[in-house]
């Protein structure tokens, strides 16, 4: 009884500070994105104008501006070859990745662990070591300043990153497909019919990984497009200075709010896909 | 009749495609005879002045004055490898039609029909499923990862940058660039300052963001936190905004005229420039809480994910001994965590090793002096970016980019292997 009561405060303080902590970081990660969103309701758009993190005046003028003032920065011209290329390179990717990764679950022949070590070397050269070479070739094709380009590039590179599609697909048990397989079913019918109704969710989970590279780099893009009206959201955002600080809040929360939206839809997905993908990979 | 279906075999061997035809598999001998002669043809009319173009880099330059239209030595180089690549696919391509007319001549031998075009394909599709899957994906994969990588390996034994670009004439220079870059001048001074730096920071990060995550997720996954969705709805947030949108986010947050130094000039203080070209240790540090900032929150998922699956009978056999909770989570949760997260450890080491663009959104493009085109928070990536993008110093930016290679890789290799996870595979199953 004694030992109960005496504990009861501890319990209390305990709380009581952990919650405090978390108001605390809460507080650390939301205040930024606060701030951008409360920028981009600025009435004048400079920096400048601002009384520390708050807008002197708010309106909303900025976002108006933003599609009707088209001179300088195109702005719904980038928003439209964003969404192109990263519905492009979202639909190829994702197919890409999928068979990949069920072929080097499901399969076992002769190429599949050199091809597992060779993605595994490949993936530890720099990201865009061969940039300049994927620069050249284009120009080879006559590819420069053309959004195909881009989905080429996203959607060769995807299936590199099949293990955690992998690990999903080494869950499923071998006794289905045998039993599929027993039945008379081709390995083409067993794709379609038994391994695609079970991917549900890893599926969208590559479809929103895939669809959120292209949506938000910058690289590629700067590379590959030299004409201003053929840029990304990405590139264009990048131009814009202190000055243009509101027109940048309002653009990027045009990119990031389908993202984040999307995000805490499948965040159950996500936890899985990320806590698969390390404990395979 | 024997000897018949022998020279059918043979022909094979020789001539790609002729066995299939004298076996009266018309269109498969056909599809090899067509492969066979495009690539003879390919192979007269480019291949092999573009592997001899390969080797010499082009002999005669260019000359706008006088009319003449030189050698581009880097297209003769990428064309080249691009003929080696295709000389290997057609051995590929020749090595299936032998297995083929072998498996077509046992089959006769054993007095089996053989299987009509569309029975053979559909038959081909089933077995050999993992082939057709594959086709596209290694075609994308090499042309479009594995040629480019090929070509700046070579690159970084050229003298390719600087001045010597196309019309000029590019050479073979053996290990220079290495030399240039380990031994030399300059470039080394600067790659020594950069790779110390690139190294602090990449553990210093590595740190802070894989103990913040697992700290983060253990608080949130203590019993007495009400409301655990609305907490962790945070840091996804912060997760799931596009991260070049955040870094330049912050960078206005710590320009001259943002928000930080207007309370700083209210204050009456003079405006600091955080991020100029003198800062120093300041950016520096700033980079680093700005990383943490976007990479805790991926760690806490993951952290969250693996206290997930902890078995909860390990805690109840601890409790039934009489186990302390501080002893409960040195013994078994930390230990759980850490052992079932090293895989990411490492490749989370290796992303922010390459972490570019932390630094080139906050600063991109300042040189400091003392630097070889580089700024005192540059990584070796972001050097990389500046030295061939930038500037065209296409050879040394190889001949670094190589280096990283085998600094990233000798890492994660020896982590690996020594890790726990690598030699207790099965400890907690």
């Amino acid at each position: 009884m004694i030992k109960k009561v005496s504990r009861r405060p501890k319990a209390i303080i305990d709380t009581v500070w952990t919650h405090a902590l978390l108001i605390v970081i809460s507080i650390i990660f939301f205040f930024p994105v606060l701030w951008l969103v409360m920028a981009s309701f600025s009435k004048t758009g400079s920096i400048y104008d601002f009384k520390g993190f708050f807008p002197s005046e708010y309106s909303l003028n900025t976002y108006k501006l933003l599609f009707s003032d088209t001179q300088m920065y195109d702005y719904p011209n980038w928003l439209a070859n964003t969404l192109f290329v990263a519905i492009g390179s979202c639909c190829i990717s994702t197919i890409l990745v999928i068979l990949t990764a069920y072929t080097m679950s499901r399969f076992r022949f002769r190429m599949r662990k050199p091809i597992m070590k060779t993605t595994l070397v490949l993936s530890m050269f720099p990201s865009f070591m061969g940039m300049t070479a994927v620069y050249l070739i284009m120009v080879n094709f006559n590819l420069i300043n053309n959004l195909w380009s881009l989905i080429l590039v996203y959607s060769a590179g995807a299936p590199m990153g099949y293990l955690v599609q992998k690990g999903y697909f080494d869950t499923i048990s071998n006794s289905i497909y045998e039993a599929a397989r027993i039945d008379g079913a081709t390995n083409p019918v067993i794709f379609t019919k038994v391994t695609l109704p079970l991917s549900g969710p890893i599926l969208v989970y590559t479809a929103l990984t895939s669809f959120a590279w292209p949506w938000s780099d910058f690289i590629l893009p700067n590379l590959l497009l030299k004409n201003r009206d053929l840029w990304t959201v990405a590139v264009g955002l990048t131009h814009m200075g202190e000055t243009e600080f509101s027109r940048f809040a309002a653009g990027a929360i045009f990119i990031a709010v389908p993202i984040v939206t999307l995000y805490f839809c499948l965040s159950k997905f996500l936890v899985a896909g990320v806590s698969d993908g390390a404990v395979k990979g | 009749m024997d000897k018949s279906k022998k020279a059918g075999r043979n022909s094979s061997y020789v001539i790609m495609g002729l066995g299939q035809l004298l076996y009266g598999q018309v269109i498969k001998g056909l599809s090899y005879l067509a492969i066979l002669i495009l690539f003879i043809f390919y192979m007269v009319n480019t291949g092999i002045s573009d592997i001899t173009g390969l080797v010499t880099l082009g002999t005669v330059e260019g000359d706008a004055w006088l009319g003449v239209e030189g050698d581009n030595s880097v297209i003769m180089m990428l064309r080249g490898i691009l003929t080696i690549m295709i000389v290997i696919a057609f051995i590929l391509v020749y090595v299936s039609n032998v297995k083929d007319i072998n498996y077509s001549y046992r089959e006769l031998n054993k007095g089996h029909k053989l299987l009509g075009f569309r029975d053979g394909v559909s038959r081909y599709i089933d077995r050999k499923f993992y082939v057709l899957a594959l086709f596209v994906p290694v075609i994308g994969v090499v042309i479009f990862n594995i040629l480019p990588i090929v070509f700046m390996i070579l690159i970084s034994f050229t003298n390719y940058g600087g001045d010597i670009v196309p019309p000029k004439l590019v050479d073979w220079i053996g290990f220079d660039n290495f030399k240039k870059v380990l031994l030399l001048s300059e470039v080394k001074v600067t790659f020594v300052k950069i790779l110390k730096w690139n190294l602090i920071w990449a553990v210093l990060s590595t740190a802070i963001n894989y103990f913040g995550g697992i700290l983060l997720a253990l608080l949130l996954n203590k019993k007495c936190v009400r409301g655990k969705a609305f907490w962790r709805a945070f840091p996804i947030l912060a997760y799931a905004v596009p991260g070049f949108i955040t870094l330049l986010g912050f960078k206005f947050m710590f320009s001259y005229g943002g928000p930080i130094n207007y309370y700083i000039t209210q204050a009456g203080g003079n405006a600091v420039g955080f991020l100029d070209i003198d800062a120093g240790w300041t950016a520096r540090i700033i980079g680093i809480m700005i990383n943490a900032w976007i990479s805790i929150p991926t760690s806490m998922l993951l952290a969250t994910g693996m206290l997930s699956n902890i078995n909860n009978e390990l805690y109840e056999a601890a409790s039934i001994d009489g186990a302390t909770k501080w002893v409960q989570f040195i013994k078994i949760t930390l230990p759980f965590v850490v052992f079932s997260t090293t895989p990411t450890l490492i490749t989370s080491f290796v992303g922010n090793f390459n972490n570019f663009g932390v630094f080139y959104f906050l600063r991109g493009g300042l040189y400091l002096d003392g630097y070889f085109l580089a700024s005192d928070t540059d990584l070796l990536i972001n050097w990389l970016y500046n030295l061939s993008i930038d500037n065209n110093y296409y050879g040394i930016g190889a001949a670094v980019s190589l280096i990283i290679f085998i600094i990233t890789s000798v890492i994660s290799l020896t982590t690996y292997v020594n890790s726990q996870a690598f030699q207790k595979e099965d400890t907690y199953r």
